[in-house]
């Protein structure tokens, strides 16, 4: 089991064969995920890593029934390439692209939710099943098949949390990056909806950062829905308090709050909250 | 999230045809007498720029006399307002005013929308007021593909009291704020005050705008505004120049790392070993050897005891990343200190390169934290 992917995902890679895009490419062809197309306007026709290039993701679809793409396109091509994912009827879509303009992943992410795509991203490492497959960036050899679901804010901080897992000798379901972004695809509670059912997982990790009041929203969840132990750590202890902003987002949100104030609202909802990432495992460990 | 001066919103504004007072910038006193003569008016407004709040309370908005600007003007250049002098005084036509409304349209994290707010009463701290009279803040969503047009806005306008010809203004103002957000990728544009006159004029009396830094490459001229500039310290800006992302702290460790996360992690890290960071540095995802190299560059510069550079690279690459280090101790005298820690894409490559240069690096970061705080503790 696992969540949203497996090894039976079919994957296309759009930007196969710039830099970035042929890099992490081989690294998921050689990790094992089913990449079965790229795409690069232009350069239909080609083969490149060992897979056919499309023109376009109608094609590449049409020819593949891929399932899942992902974008390893510069920030100001994502919007395009991202509705072109969707119209060509990809269900799983993975934005690793940073510095995406707001605007334009607020028309993705309302296109996604007309379509029912699960959007994952921009700005994010994207997302591993250990020992099946993966869509992104995060380095496969630091992950172990076990029964630990991952779900982070962070790109690099979540590297940090698997490998700390993986030494201790838990292994992962499946981890995801959610993405940096202020405007992002699926969010914390989805994941964690998906970690309670799926029989795989048995203890959920949750990485989070200062801003936002996403920490908040996975505090109420957990405590109705989420019957799985979870574990909880929030980067941005030491970050000095966000200069003043309008105050719109006040208004309609309440305060995002500190690191010290999210983790204090984590505890109270019963998740395990550590200081430092490499005590996430110890609590595991406890809790056993 | 990067804000503009009131000024710069309002001449944003002006272009967009949402009215305005009559304004005028000053970075000294020359020409005061000609803007009076211009407005017709012996008194005005003067309003020190700041991209911090609580202005008014720092004395720093002020109505003056055309013969008390000069002195005025005068005594609040140059003056600390939140840790940043003073360099930029506004003069401003002073409004009459039968009511004041509060007015803003932000494209919504949760929702993904525009969001508009409105209140008829504005002019004081709005979130007095959500908490006071929560029914007396209208909210309204519109889809990001919304194209804003006049009639979309009439229900707020009657809930808000105006009619007839306020009515039409106000509706067209609003419209104008919504399409200014969306062709200038603007996150926020809020009034507060929204005016309106004894002769029935809607005039916004300041401007608060925040901007998409990620939308800089298509809103070039938003970019290059002296706000943008002066958002940061000199040396943030120098880094920001280079795609590094720099925050001045003021510990005794620099850190230089990849991924805002982790830049995070690793300075709550030294301060939970005992020690405090002196910046967070994220030099971003695919940061290649020359970001390395000059984020080392521009620590060599600060004054601090210790510098901790902690990479788990995934889509930079730790080869990358050593010949940065490598290149950066040729050419910088790096006083201090230094603790690696270097693991992920190509980790072989990175540490093979470094301890071809005599250099050790750590696999796992907390043991790295700990001996860079022990370095700087003076223990061995």
């Amino acid at each position: 089991m696992a969540i949203i992917l497996d090894k039976n995902t079919r994957v296309i890679v759009q930007g196969i064969t710039g830099k970035q895009g042929t890099f992490h490419a081989r690294s998921m062809i050689e990790y094992g995920t089913k990449v079965v197309a790229g795409v690069t306007p232009g350069k239909g026709g080609q083969e490149h890593l060992g897979v056919p290039v499309y023109d376009s993701m109608k094609e590449a679809v049409k020819e593949t029934q891929a399932t899942a793409s992902v974008i390893f396109i510069p920030a100001r091509f994502t919007y395009s390439a991202a509705l072109e994912a969707i119209d060509a009827g990809i269900e799983l879509l993975t934005v690793i692209t940073e510095g995406v303009p707001i605007k334009d992943t607020a028309k993705i992410k309302q296109r996604v939710q007309e379509e029912n795509v699960i959007m994952i991203g921009p700005n994010c490492p994207g997302i591993i099943t250990p020992g099946e497959s993966k869509i992104g960036i995060i380095p496969g050899e630091i992950c172990k098949q076990g029964n630990v679901g991952i779900v982070s804010r962070s790109g690099t901080l979540t590297y940090e949390i698997i490998q700390n897992l993986t030494i201790n000798d838990f292994g992962q379901s499946t981890c995801v990056g959610l993405g940096g972004d202020p405007i992002k695809g699926i969010g914390f509670n989805e994941c964690l909806k998906w970690f309670e059912e799926d029989p795989q997982t048995e203890h959920i990790v949750l990485v989070g950062e200062i801003g936002g009041t996403g920490e908040q929203e996975a505090a109420d969840l957990v405590k109705t829905e989420i019957s799985k132990p979870v574990y909880g750590f929030i980067a941005g202890q030491t970050a000095p308090p966000g200069k003043q902003m309008g105050h719109a987002g006040a208004i309609v949100h309440g305060k995002s709050g500190t690191a010290q104030e999210k983790m204090r609202i984590l505890s109270e909802a019963g998740i395990t909250t550590v200081k430092t990432p490499n005590e996430i495992p110890l609590k595991i460990k406890e809790n056993i | 999230m990067p804000m503009l001066y009131e000024i710069e919103g309002k001449q944003l504004f002006k272009e967009n045809r949402i009215p305005v007072p009559k304004f005028k910038a000053y970075d000294g006193v020359s020409s005061i007498k000609t803007f009076a003569e211009e407005l017709g008016n012996d008194i005005m407004m003067a309003k020190a720029q700041a991209l911090s709040g609580g202005r008014g309370k720092a004395g720093l908005i002020k109505k003056v006399k055309t013969s008390e600007a000069e002195d005025y003007i005068q005594s609040i250049l140059g003056r600390d307002h939140r840790g940043k002098p003073v360099d930029l005084v506004m003069l401003e036509e002073p409004m009459e005013i039968e009511n004041e409304y509060y007015l803003s349209i932000m494209l919504d994290n949760a929702s993904s929308k525009y969001l508009v707010l409105a209140s008829s009463r504005g002019g004081v701290d709005i979130e007095e007021v959500a908490e006071k009279y929560p029914d007396e803040i209208y909210k309204d969503y519109f889809s990001v593909f919304s194209e804003p047009q006049p009639y979309m806005f009439i229900d707020l306008g009657k809930k808000l009291g105006f009619e007839a010809r306020t009515l039409t203004s106000f509706t067209n103002i609003m419209t104008n704020m919504f399409k200014m957000a969306q062709k200038r990728d603007l996150t926020l544009i809020e009034i507060n005050p929204l005016i309106l006159t004894p002769d029935k004029q809607i005039i916004a009396a300041d401007s608060k705008v925040v901007i998409d830094g990620n939308a800089d490459y298509r809103q070039l001229d938003i970019a290059n505004l002296k706000s943008q500039r002066d958002r940061h310290t000199d040396l943030e800006f120098e880094a920001d120049q280079s795609g590094i992302s720099y925050v001045q702290l003021d510990g005794e460790i620099g850190i230089i790392s990849g991924g805002a996360g982790l830049a995070m992690a690793t300075c709550d890290l030294l301060e939970f070993y005992g020690s405090s960071p002196s910046n967070f540095l994220d030099v971003g995802g695919g940061a290649d050897e020359t970001k390395i190299e000059k984020s080392l560059e521009i620590l060599s510069r600060q004054n601090i005891k210790g510098i901790f550079v902690n990479f788990f690279a995934g889509i930079t690459r730790c080869d990358d990343v050593a010949n940065g280090i490598i290149n950066a101790s040729k050419k910088y005298e790096i006083k201090v200190p230094m603790v690696i820690r270097l693991v992920g894409t190509n980790d072989d490559l990175g540490i093979q390169i470094l301890e071809e240069n005599g250099i050790n690096a750590y696999g796992k970061m907390e043991p790295a934290a700990k001996r860079i705080v022990e370095l700087v503790k003076g223990g061995n």
